[in-house]
């Protein structure tokens, strides 16, 4: 049963994708401005929408197990299992904004980057979220749980800089698409169209990659509490 | 098809490319996570 649900999940997922490519790429007019390189825009805003959705999911888990640490050692670990499967999902759909981005800038301004203000902050989230994982690979010792939980709720603060800074500061990077005053929003009902089908395909695609990740680390948990009572018993 | 028109092009294949190759080459690392945990799992119980 279990494994049906799986495979019928992975099924509409894979769909969904291949109904969103197609959206993108053959049912949603170029914009008259841009021409055919703002079809980079249905796989780069859901990406990014995404690792903001997923560094969220790394915040309440660093949070949980902040609070579980003392109290509940196994809510802990699960908390911290969701921790850092959301961080590094996260990481991965952000390392896609920020290479779809400079190719779309590329041929929109001319060059490959600049330094501004949602630009900067994307990179330096990224940094921040790279250095979790870090972290969490090289460091050792009974305390790198807790250092990386406040590391991840460090580098959440800076989601809503990176959401506002457009808003808040004037940019290169073209204007907020929603939620940005009278003027924003998507115009043509094709492009709205391809946008929110590419951005449900990503959805689906990316809650089942941070499941996976999310198992995963439980059954990573699971191996080396079993190995650490073995080596106990064997001692004793 | 222009010159310009053909660049954007490459460029718009360019970025579905990368996309892609990220998300199956970190579906193909987490297949290979999952498969050496689980198999390690198998040999501590068929050690026991």
């Amino acid at each position: 049963m279990k494994k049906t649900l799986i495979l019928l999940y992975a099924a509409v997922t894979v769909a969904l994708m291949i109904w969103g490519f197609y959206q993108a790429i053959y049912v949603a007019p170029s914009d008259a401005m841009q021409g055919e390189i703002s079809h980079i825009f249905y796989y780069h805003v859901p990406n990014a929408m995404l690792a903001f959705l997923f560094f969220a999911v790394s915040l309440l888990g660093s949070i949980g197990f902040l609070s579980f640490r003392r109290s509940h050692p196994e809510r802990a670990q699960i908390s911290d299992a969701w921790a850092l499967a959301g961080a590094e999902v996260g990481v991965i759909f952000c390392t896609v904004v920020l290479t779809t981005g400079p190719l779309w800038g590329r041929r929109a301004w001319g060059i490959w980057w600049t330094w501004d203000a949602r630009l900067t902050t994307t990179l330096v989230l990224w940094l921040i979220y790279v250095s979790y994982l870090l972290l969490r690979r090289f460091a050792a010792g009974p305390q790198v749980q807790t250092l990386a939980a406040v590391l991840g709720i460090f580098g959440a603060l800076d989601v809503p800089i990176v959401y506002m800074s457009n808003r808040w500061w004037r940019t290169q990077h073209p204007a907020p698409v929603f939620g940005g005053g009278p003027d924003s929003g998507i115009k043509d009902p094709a492009m709205l169209a391809a946008f929110g089908w590419n951005v449900l395909a990503w959805a689906a695609w990316g809650i089942f990659v941070l499941l996976l990740r999310y198992f995963v680390e439980r059954k990573h948990q699971l191996n080396a509490e079993a190995e650490a009572q073995e080596e106990l018993e064997a001692n004793a | 098809m222009d010159p310009a028109t053909q660049i954007d092009h490459q460029f718009v294949v360019a970025a579905y490319i990368i996309t892609w190759t990220l998300q199956l080459g970190y579906l193909a690392w987490l297949g290979l996570k999952w498969r050496a945990e689980k198999r390690s799992a198998d040999r501590r119980l068929h050690s026991r």
